[in-house]
């Protein structure tokens, strides 16, 4: 179960508040949908969770399991079993994508205490895993992510997700930059993931991708807080009123 | 910018007047007869009638031996090293030469290739010491190519028959402790295909000061694969030079590993002498400490349609320094000449240098010439992603340097010998990450 407790963080080096006393709570099993409108904190969230460098949290706790993930490195995180699928996965020029996905595969089984894989069932497995992503593992001899399209590194982003084998998935607006069809793929690649032990937070900021990975719970979060949690239902009066009501309701 | 305009004269500083007593102590154990010692004696006059350079050549204003040579280390009279072929994980008809002496040569030499070494040559012929080309060559690289020539006590001269495909690469290696000055030549045939490795490397301590010069004359319609590896612990110092001229539709492709620790200049001239000629340099330099890595070089393209290429990769960690110059001279007959060059760093502690001067002349019209040149620090957003992976710090930040000079390593054709220098590299990156944390 991931608990979020009375959130607030600011940026590292400028004084502005991002999220102001944000609590939430996702059971394992259960997908959970975070919307709202832009500036409203969504991707910081989402970063806060991973640990990314850059943002200060000054009061409240992040606990995965129980356990703070407040004073984990980024990595420590991963091997606890938090994922986060970027917006924007990042281009790293210069390292094959094979090499960095065995790098992490074998670096979270060390620290979970699995067996690392040899050369050929990594391979194996990247082969069965590309299939059902319908990326090729030619692909993955290129540098990571550099020069794919859109599509292209999303799919990517689920490819790690599944390789790696998270308890807890963030997807940050996973849906922007994909047409429909690769809407399709990336969704059915989510849900395959979707699972009893598995928590997932999809942040969206439209209802879209929810027709694709329907969620059991819908939150809205503006001004750095949650303001209205509901069914699944939540997301289609969203789309119909906007956020116009939470854009007022703070200001 | 001319550099033969009289330079004033500049009072003798302590390592000049140490290297002018060397030579005079070793001079009479140098090989040749006496026509040698008449051109040795005139090489270390013009040494010392210039002196070291300094930053008021323009193609030494980073590297200012004047100011960063003290001492002239001792010559070791006897070869005092011992160094085993083993040093590159590659297959290759190896010579040793230890101290500046040749120590072990191989007992067959791959089809087409004959070797002579400068010692045995200087016995014949006194004219074996001479520069075959001096054009285009600054005052500052005059008066070390002097000292050069003064000191020279070995290397080898490399022949390929014309057509021939060597089945081994011929490795020169090179241990020194003390002065050495090696004097090496390549002269590939027409239509041959060939690698030679250079290997420069300290034996004991950190006293080297080498001076090495290799000419390097491609035939028409030749290949040739030349990997240089030099690495320099802090004191050492290593000056090397390569004169190569590139024939009709020839390709020379240099790579030049440097762990600059100590100091390393690195100059280069080349001359393309026939059309649609091609050279393809990649350089990766990595220095700690208080290192100093420089490379310079002049490409003169005075054929038309000839290409040439440069990639430069630095790391540079502590308060190390790395230069990179690269000056393209595209004559007026050199019409379709197709130049680019490209110099990054990789800056690990904020107390680095890089100094970066690319210089295109061009009196040509129709070409297409370009430079670039980067410096940064490693990407914290990159960090961050891999270690969202699972990877840990020291590990992202091992994958992400390894990759940036990866780029260069990479330009090595071929695989065993790409490896060992990946291997080089990475063995002086964990060093480095090490001392870090």
């Amino acid at each position: 179960m991931l608990e979020i407790k009375d959130l607030h963080v600011k940026l590292a080096d400028e004084d502005r508040v991002i999220l102001d006393g944000l609590t939430l709570s996702v059971p394992k099993g259960e997908v959970h949908a975070i919307m709202g409108p832009n500036g409203s904190g969504k991707s910081t969230l989402a970063y806060v969770l991973a640990g990314r460098p850059g943002y200060e949290v000054t009061g409240g706790d992040i606990l995965w399991n129980g356990e703070s993930l407040l004073d984990m490195g980024p990595d420590e995180r991963a091997a606890a079993g938090v994922f986060l699928a970027f917006q924007y996965p990042m281009e790293i020029p210069g390292v094959a994508g094979i090499t960095f996905l065995r790098t992490a595969v074998n670096a979270v089984a060390k620290k979970r205490g699995t067996k690392e894989l040899t050369t050929p069932e990594f391979m194996k497995l990247i082969k069965a895993k590309g299939a059902e992503l319908n990326i090729d593992v030619e692909m993955l001899k290129r540098p990571v992510n550099v020069g794919f399209s859109g599509g292209e590194k999303k799919r990517s982003e689920i490819l790690q997700m599944a390789l790696l084998q998270p308890s807890l998935c963030v997807l940050d607006e996973t849906d922007s930059g994909l047409d429909i069809d690769a809407l399709k793929v990336v969704s059915d690649g989510v849900n395959a993931l979707r699972s009893k032990d598995r928590a997932m937070l999809v942040i969206t900021h439209y209802q879209r991708l929810l027709d694709y990975i329907v969620p059991d719970r819908v939150h809205v979060l503006a001004h750095g807080r949650i303001q209205k949690s509901g069914p699944k239902e939540l997301a289609l009066e969203l789309e119909k009123s906007g956020y116009a009501d939470f854009k007022n309701k703070a200001a | 910018m001319s550099t033969t305009a009289t330079l004033p004269t500049l009072k003798k500083t302590a390592a000049e007047l140490a290297l002018a007593e060397r030579f005079n102590a070793v001079l009479a154990s140098l090989p040749g007869g006496e026509g040698a010692r008449t051109a040795r004696r005139a090489a270390m006059a013009a040494f010392s009638s210039q002196g070291l350079p300094h930053r008021r050549i323009e193609e030494w204003k980073y590297t200012d031996l004047r100011s960063l040579i003290k001492t002239a280390a001792a010559m070791a009279a006897t070869p005092v090293g011992n160094a085993s072929s083993a040093e590159v994980a590659v297959e290759a008809a190896t010579f040793v030469f230890v101290d500046g002496k040749l120590t072990s040569a191989p007992a067959k030499l791959p089809t087409g290739v004959t070797v002579e070494t400068l010692a045995k040559s200087l016995a014949a012929k006194s004219d074996a010491l001479s520069l075959a080309r001096s054009k285009g060559i600054d005052a500052g690289a005059a008066s070390i190519l002097a000292l050069n020539t003064a000191f020279a006590s070995d290397g080898a001269s490399i022949r390929i028959a014309d057509a021939a495909r060597p089945e081994q690469p011929i490795h020169l290696l090179f241990v020194s402790t003390g002065i050495t000055s090696v004097r090496n030549r390549i002269a590939a045939g027409a239509r041959s295909e060939a690698t030679i490795i250079e290997t420069h490397l300290n034996a004991t301590g950190d006293t080297r000061q080498e001076i090495a010069l290799c000419e390097v004359a491609v035939g028409d319609d030749a290949v040739l694969h030349h990997v240089s590896r030099v690495e320099t612990a802090a004191g050492a110092v290593y000056l090397g030079h390569v004169i190569a001229e590139i024939g009709k539709a020839s390709i020379y492709r240099p790579f030049q590993l440097s762990i600059a620790d100590g100091l390393v200049r690195q100059q280069h001239w080349v001359t393309f002498n026939g059309e649609a000629g091609s050279f393809d340099f990649a350089a990766a330099t990595l220095a700690r400490g208080s290192g100093h890595g420089d490379t310079t070089m002049t490409i003169n393209h005075v054929a038309p349609g000839c290409t040439s290429r440069e990639l430069f990769k630095t790391v540079l960690d502590d308060h190390a320094r790395a230069i990179f110059q690269g000056k393209v001279i595209v004559d007026k007959d050199a019409q379709k000449t197709d130049g680019k060059q490209m110099a990054r760093a990789l800056m690990l502690s904020p107390d680095t240098e890089f100094d970066s001067k690319p210089e295109l002349e061009i009196y040509a019209d129709d070409v297409a010439c370009g430079h670039g040149s980067t410096c940064m620090e490693l990407d914290p957003d990159l960090v961050f992603y891999c270690r969202s992976r699972g990877i840990p710090e020291a590990e992202a930040r091992a994958l992400l340097i390894d990759s940036f000079i990866g780029e260069a390593i990479d330009k090595v054709e071929a695989p065993d010998l790409r490896r060992a220098m990946s291997g080089v590299a990475e063995a002086w990156l964990r060093q480095t990450r090490r001392s870090a944390s």
